[in-house]
């Protein structure tokens, strides 16, 4: 059987995510070990499809992006830009044949604030079920 | 610039299938500000096509690569270092770039990975629209800086036609009225007795009356 451990993520997550602080991001990379990979960026809106790709493409089963809430971007747009950006990465995706659901993009609520932690566990959740990528090399 | 779209990944693969070690080679100029050939789109491209042969368990090897200009002979020549262990380039260059890397090297296949359009105008972030036919002799001066050639939907010289509704055009309402937008200019610089004069048809001779057209000039030869 496939355990979560198994799969790496590629995590990328804008700065004003709660909890994401440089030790929070310590705590994880310990918990989780080789299986995830973890890019703070200033912003979301900084995100490009070809970030994505070489991750999906050198060593990740997946890759996301987490935003932080609709209309709370410190930079006004970067958000709604990341959401366009993952669209654009899941349709080059597909036309690969790869899973689509192998990128994705998270964004945060204003309402119930989740930390890092605790999304990228749902993530994994989600993922688990995909399996290796196929297209990562094997062995 | 001249601007491009990238071609559909399927048709991509059906053209490099035959070949075992491609160099995807991107232009950083006219394609790379169209947000078509440049590096970044060089770099997706190519992790893509890696990854599609890698699902298929195909042995091939595709490198990338970017130069400044796929059409200036002075930049394709610094392939000439690495260009023997490829057995074709996909090029991400205009077709005029296609075209220059394939006279250099015609021992290597290439093959175009974009399509090529339209002679344009970044207008904004995202949206490029045409606005020169690079018709050969250029009439903008007597239509205030807009060309009717381009940016009409039936290209009159003679204008406007009578259908224009708001500033828009008849045909696509999507489109300002070139006419309009002629007038407009004209009159803001007190110049529409300019549209006085009756135009002729448009002499296409200096597009495409004697063949593929050149521009020769001494003083810039060695
Ligand atoms: S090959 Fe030349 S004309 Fe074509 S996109 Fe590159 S710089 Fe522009
Ligand atoms: S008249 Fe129009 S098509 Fe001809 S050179 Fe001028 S802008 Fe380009």
């Amino acid at each position: 059987m496939i355990t979560e451990q198994q799969l790496t993520l590629a995590l990328f997550y804008c700065q004003n995510v709660p909890k994401s602080g440089e030790e929070d991001r310590q705590a994880l990379e310990e918990e989780f070990g080789k299986s995830i990979r973890l890019f703070p960026i200033p912003c979301s809106g900084r995100l490009d499809p070809v970030h994505l790709l070489k991750a999906l493409e050198r060593f990740a089963d997946a890759a996301f992006i987490i935003t932080c809430p609709e209309g709370a971007c410190r930079y006004f747009e970067g958000n709604h830009r990341a959401k366009k950006r993952v669209e654009r990465t899941k349709k080059i995706l597909s036309d690969i044949g790869l899973e689509p659901e192998r990128a994705g993009i998270i964004i945060g609520s204003k309402e119930a604030p989740k930390t890092l932690a605790e999304i990228a566990k749902e993530i994994f959740k989600k993922i688990s079920q995909m399996g290796p990528s196929p297209a990562l090399k094997q062995g | 610039m001249i601007t491009a779209e990238q071609k559909p990944i399927d048709e991509i693969r059906g053209m490099i299938a035959p070949y075992k070690r491609i160099l995807v080679l991107g232009c950083a100029s006219c394609v790379a500000e169209c947000a078509a050939g440049g590096e970044k789109e060089t770099a997706m491209l190519a992790s893509a096509l890696r990854m599609a042969a890698r699902m298929e368990k195909q042995e091939v090897e595709i490198e990338e690569k970017t130069i400044d200009r796929q059409c200036v002979n002075e930049f394709i020549v610094l392939l000439d270092d690495i260009i023997d262990k490829y057995d074709a380039i996909l090029s991400l260059g205009c077709g005029a770039g296609v075209q220059a890397v394939g006279d250099m090297f015609p021992e290597i296949p290439i093959i175009p990975a974009l399509n090529t359009e339209f002679l344009g105008e970044t207008k904004s972030q995202g949206l490029w629209v045409e606005n020169c036919l690079g018709c050969g002799d250029c009439m903008l001066y007597y239509f205030g800086g807009v060309c009717p050639l381009a940016r009409c939907s039936k290209q009159l010289f003679n204008g406007p036609c009578g259908g224009s509704v708001n500033g828009k055009c008849e045909i696509n309402p999507d489109l300002d009225c070139a006419w309009q937008l002629i007038i407009d200019r004209l009159s803001t610089f007190g110049a529409l007795d300019r549209l006085e004069e009756v135009y002729p048809p448009k002499d296409w001779s200096k597009k495409q009356g004697s063949g593929p057209r050149k521009i020769i000039r001494e003083d810039q030869q060695r």
